[in-house]
């Protein structure tokens, strides 16, 4: 089994390092090599998945338990997966050597922050993962120097504050193996080290309020980064810490304040987040600012503390970063065929790329939580937990499910902006009547991603809450409504194939004409055509709303601007003091001497 | 074999001095060979350190209270790797950087003069002759800060200069009155006379004086104001030098050697260290982070630095000392390579200002990485040398039950982030200015010393392991835990 481990681990890195040192010339071997490395890396996680049963009694420096067994093997997974699509999407591009060494090193990485059992261990793979991730967003275009600069700020600054919390757990019991610690929070030392931990895990995930990171660098990473990093492994990894803090290291009691705590964060990261993501203009900020609110269902599943909605944030972790993935694929499908990213410059794609345009679909309906899709399932549960808390106490359950559903709603009316911008409608210039089909190496991912999405969604409880989240959580299960999903899909089919005869038999012979705008045609005037980029402006007008998106589009709610301010308001105190002229310096250090005199007198 | 340490370099500056004129290439050996030669002799201290724990020279043969000793330890073997290993280093890097200045031989006789201040301030057992050796080291330093001539570094120098006497008058009142004290002046017979008679008043001015004094020299806030103007004057080599070394050698060596081992450290002069670390800690940073000199942003993270570890050996406890130390060792191989790194900038484009910088990555690629790798340890972030010293350091402020101490460390470890990240983006990354078109990397021996320094950084995490660190930490620490039996140690053998 350690031999397992380390191969995981050890492979993909020393491949890396291979790759990081071949010439820059050389634009075939490194991609070739990435692709074969990252293939048995995943073969290596399906066997620390299956053979996770035999390992949970020899704990070492590395364990498996069933939570970090399914995280592994999803790691590998979407690993060989973007691997795979760069093969396509980075063709062509510079220091390919470079790129696809720091993505093995990343795999490398999360594989080490997964399995680890060593809190020390966790935290050195966890900032190695740090590191590639700004490498990575630095390789970007347009001004990468700076999102990578604030991406590390933020989540390297996170890693101190993990380092502290680490720190205070091992004052409170002295070992640092993950499985043998458990901690009631009952101290405030206790309470401190948890929300040390967690502010780490929010940062990783981008919960609000360490999120900033993400949509600046959606801008200007290159895509894969995106679906790799923010939209699926951190997800993984963050939302892992944020479980293994409140379910084993520390154990959150229901309705303690610091379940309170979490579903507050949740609840504003998924009402704030999809509001942003309204109004963008750029398919990849849109889609990072759903990564964001995403979260905030899972911060929100784990923040109330029972199980179904414990399982229900896990799920809904795992279901994210499946569709996200899938949609920065294949929204990085689009991109890399047409040249831009920006809403206002695409449009009628549909029949153009076909095969994108089902992935995204499936994937958009799956994270807006239509049934019988998988994001479906996982909402379900999450607003199950949330009635559950009620049933225990809680007054304010209303608000939070009130919230969360309403949350869901907006996303779905930003997707239906989205779809209607990229593929529907009319081509807003002739150039995009051009465009070709993504190759092969780069349909594949995003159609097995949607795949999966289907599945999850029909076979729920068969599949993924079977075999990866109900062995997860050591609680019962217990579901208060009944949702048998397959049967639905039965009936959600039936009812397609009802209405499809309706139509059908409705308008058998349908009259085609162009199409007129204005007494125009729009054909040729497609400056007129209704691209979608203006959907719901209308929602800035809202007198209230007004003011807050006024004040985010300055940045206002940014933690890492407002930290910025303070910070150079100190500095310029400071730099006021020091004037540079001598006497002044001689009368501090004659001061100085003094209240240390005075102190030891 | 000792003595050699002071031989070899007081040899080589004499020798420099004296032939360095006609020729630069004698200048260049003679320098790198007798560094290197303390280097490997300072290795053989540590192995000697293991077997006999503690070497006492007599000079002249006369019994210590009488005569002047050296005395090596482990925290003066750990203080002599350090220190020898960055001169070397740097001795390196100077052969092509300081073809850019005329008299190079006067720079290197100054330097390796300064070298023989250090290690003779490391190996001394006899405080007056720890005093002599300071001013040789720091006289040095005053006339290598000035070595570029030009207005702005005389001035630096000028400041330097004078702080720096006054720190002297301090340190050297603080001597006679102890000397007035206990009729002696041998370090060991300090302690055991201070044992019998007691912790008069005497002693606690003196302690204050010394605190001034050689808070001084070590730069902490508010005894700092000399750094930010003398470090950026000098040659970047020099740079390296004063920010990695020198001010550890004759301030926080010294002060550590004085508290813990002649006086016997007490809770309330912990207490005023740990304060003055924690103050040097956040000043230091927050002035670092808005500056867009280069040079004068590392120097002022240097304050912040040595903040730590102050800080840390100020916790008193095991496992602070060794953070504080092993934060000493990493502080002065990251700092080093950034100052070198400037220099190498400033080498090749003229300038120090980074908002006229940007995409030097592609030019120079050995140097933006090398100042990368330096900059994710100065960070602290894993698996660079740094974050095991601040690890240890949070985690020991944590064990003694100050968190707010460990706090205090975490804001300056995520602003010292927030500060390189600006270096990297500014300098390196980003678009190449078009005025830069022309640059190139710099010369072999600056590259090769950079590149060692940087694996130093990446690697040097593995000293923590309990092997190694039997040689090199552990003794260090040791010699600091048992506090003042270091005077039976001393007289005894």
């Amino acid at each position: 089994m350690n031999n397992l481990f380390l191969a995981s681990l050890i492979a993909p890195f020393i491949f890396g390092l291979v790759s990081f040192i071949l010439p820059k010339r050389n634009k075939k071997i490194p991609s070739v090599l990435a692709l074969i490395v990252s293939f048995f890396t995943f073969i290596f996680c399906i066997a620390i998945f299956v053979s996770k049963s035999q390992a949970i009694n020899n704990v070492g420096i590395f364990f498996v338990d069933n939570l970090s067994g399914f995280i592994t093997l999803f790691i590998g997974l979407f690993g060989f997966l973007i691997v795979l699509y760069s093969t396509g999407f980075m063709k062509g591009k510079e220091n390919l050597n470079k790129y696809y060494a720091y993505v093995l090193w990343t795999i490398s990485a999360s594989i080490g922050v997964a399995i680890s059992n060593n809190l020390l261990f966790f935290l050195t793979f966890w900032g190695i993962l740090g590191i590639t991730l700004y490498l990575l967003i630095a390789m970007g275009t347009g001004d990468a120097a700076s999102s990578a600069k604030k991406t590390f700020i933020i989540i390297g600054g996170s890693d101190a504050l993990i380092l502290l919390g680490i720190a205070i757990i091992f004052k409170i019991n002295p070992f640092l193996e993950i499985s043998r610690i458990h901690i009631p929070l009952t101290s405030s030392l206790a309470t401190l080290s948890f929300i040390c931990l967690a502010l780490g895990a929010f940062a990783k995930a981008g919960a609000m309020p360490l999120h900033t990171w993400i949509p600046d660098s959606a801008e200007t990473a290159p895509t894969p980064v995106m679906a790799l990093l923010p939209a699926s492994l951190d997800k993984l990894l963050g939302i892992y810490l944020l479980f293994r803090i409140s379910t084993q290291i520390f154990i959150i009691q229901p309705n303690s304040a610091m379940s309170l705590f979490l579903i507050i964060i949740g609840s504003i990261t998924i009402i704030a987040a999809v509001m942003m993501a309204l109004v963008q203009h750029n398919f990849k900020k849109l889609l990072s600012y759903h990564a964001v609110s995403q979260v905030g269902y899972m911060v929100l599943g784990i923040g109330t503390a029972n199980p179904i909605g414990i399982a229900g944030g896990l799920f809904h972790m795992l279901n994210h970063a499946i569709y996200k993935s899938c949609l920065f694929l294949s929204g990085g499908n689009v991109e890399r065929q047409t040249g831009t990213d920006n809403l206002s410059k695409l449009g009628g794609l549909v029949k153009l790329m076909p095969l994108s345009f089902i992935a995204f679909v499936i994937a958009s309906f799956s994270i807006s939580g239509i049934p019988p899709f998988n994001g479906f399932v996982s909402k379900w549960m999450v607003y199950q937990g949330i009635i559950e808390l009620g049933k225990n106490g809680s007054k304010l359950w209303p608000l939070w499910l009130s919230v969360a559903m309403f949350g869901s709603a907006l996303t779905l009316a930003s997707f239906m902006k989205l779809i209607h911008a990229i593929f529907l409608g009319q081509p807003s210039s002739k150039k995009i009547n051009q465009t070709k089909k993504a190759p092969v190496v780069m349909n594949i991912p995003p159609l097995i991603l949607a795949g999966l999405c289907v599945i999850f969604g029909i076979f729920a409880m068969q599949i993924p809450i079977k075999l990866f989240i109900a062995p997860s959580i050591n609680g019962q299960l217990s579901f208060s409504g009944v949702w048998n999903s397959s049967l639905a899909t039965v009936l959600i089919l039936i009812g397609l194939f009802i209405g499809f005869i309706i139509y059908l038999i409705g308008s058998l012979k349908p009259r085609e004409v162009n199409q007129f705008i204005g007494g125009e045609d729009l054909e040729k005037n497609t400056q007129m055509k209704p691209s979608g980029v203006e959907f719901y402006n209308t929602v800035r007008e809202i007198p209230l709303l007004q003011f807050f998106y006024k004040k985010a589009e300055k940045k206002f709610f940014d933690i890492y601007e407002q930290g910025k301010r303070l910070t150079f308001a100190i500095n310029s105190f400071f730099r006021y003091l020091h004037n540079g002229v001598l006497p002044t310096y001689c009368v501090w250090v004659l001061l100085g001497m003094i209240v240390i005199f005075l102190i030891i007198m | 074999m000792l003595a050699l340490f002071i031989v070899i370099s007081l040899g080589a500056a004499f020798l420099i001095s004296l032939f360095g004129r006609k020729s630069k290439v004698f200048c260049d050996i003679t320098c790198n060979i007798s560094t290197f030669a303390l280097f490997l002799l300072s290795l053989n201290s540590l192995f000697v350190v293991r077997q006999y724990s503690t070497v006492v020279y007599k000079i002249g043969g006369w019994i210590p209270p009488l005569g002047i000793c050296l005395v090596l330890d482990g925290f003066s073997a750990f203080m002599l790797v350090t220190l020898n290993l960055v001169s070397f280093l740097i001795a390196i890097y100077s052969i092509n950087y300081m073809e850019k200045y005329t008299d190079k031989y006067k720079f290197y006789s100054l330097f390796m003069l300064m070298v023989a201040g250090m290690n003779g301030v490391i190996l001394t057992g006899d405080i007056f002759n720890l005093f002599v050796f300071l001013e040789i080291a720091s006289v040095a330093s005053y006339a290598l800060v000035a070595f570029g001539v030009e207005a702005e570094e005389l001035e630096a120098s000028f400041k330097y200069a004078v702080i720096g006497v006054i720190s002297s008058s301090f340190i050297l009142l603080g001597i006679g009155l102890l000397y007035a004290y206990t009729s002696t002046l041998n370090m060991a017979d300090i302690s055991l006379t201070i044992a019998q008679k007691g912790f008069s008043s005497v002693i606690l001015f003196v302690s204050v004086l010394f605190m001034a004094g050689f808070g001084i020299k070590s730069a902490l806030v508010p005894f700092h104001a000399w750094l930010p103007d003398a470090h950026p004057s000098a040659p970047a080599s020099i740079s390296a030098m004063l920010s990695g070394v020198l001010i550890k050698v004759l301030g926080i060596y010294s002060l550590m050697r004085i508290f813990f081992n002649i006086f016997g450290v007490t809770e309330v002069m912990l207490t005023i260290l740990t304060a003055l670390g924690a103050i040097s800690l956040l000043v230091g940073v927050f002035l670092a982070i808005g500056q867009w000199d280069l040079k004068r942003l590392l120097a002022y993270h240097s304050i912040s630095q040595i903040g730590y570890v102050v800080l840390s050996i100020g916790l008193g406890t095991p496992l602070g000392i060794l953070g504080g130390l092993f934060h000493l060792f990493n502080h002065s191989i990251f700092k080093s390579l950034l100052f070198l790194n400037s220099g190498a900038v400033e080498y090749a484009t003229d300038n120090r200002d980074l908002k006229k910088m940007g995409g030097l990555k592609e030019k120079m690629p050995v140097t933006s990485n090398t100042s990368w790798i330096a900059s994710m340890s100065i960070s602290g972030i894993p698996p660079f040398n740094g974050f095991w010293s601040k690890l240890i350091i949070i985690l020991a402020c944590v064990q003694a039950d100050r968190i707010g101490l460990a706090f205090i460390a975490v804001i300056g470890s995520i602003l010292t982030l927030a500060s390189f990240m600006k270096v990297q983006k500014f300098a390196f990354l980003g678009k190449l200015n078009t005025t830069l078109d022309k640059i190139k990397e710099v010369p072999v021996s600056m590259r090769l010393s950079m590149i060692i320094f940087a694996a130093i950084c990446l690697f040097g995490g593995l000293l923590l392991i309990p092997h190694l660190m039997e040689y090199f930490l552990k003794p260090a620490v040791n010699v600091l835990v048992s506090g003042t039996e270091y005077a039976f140690t001393v007289l005894g053998g």
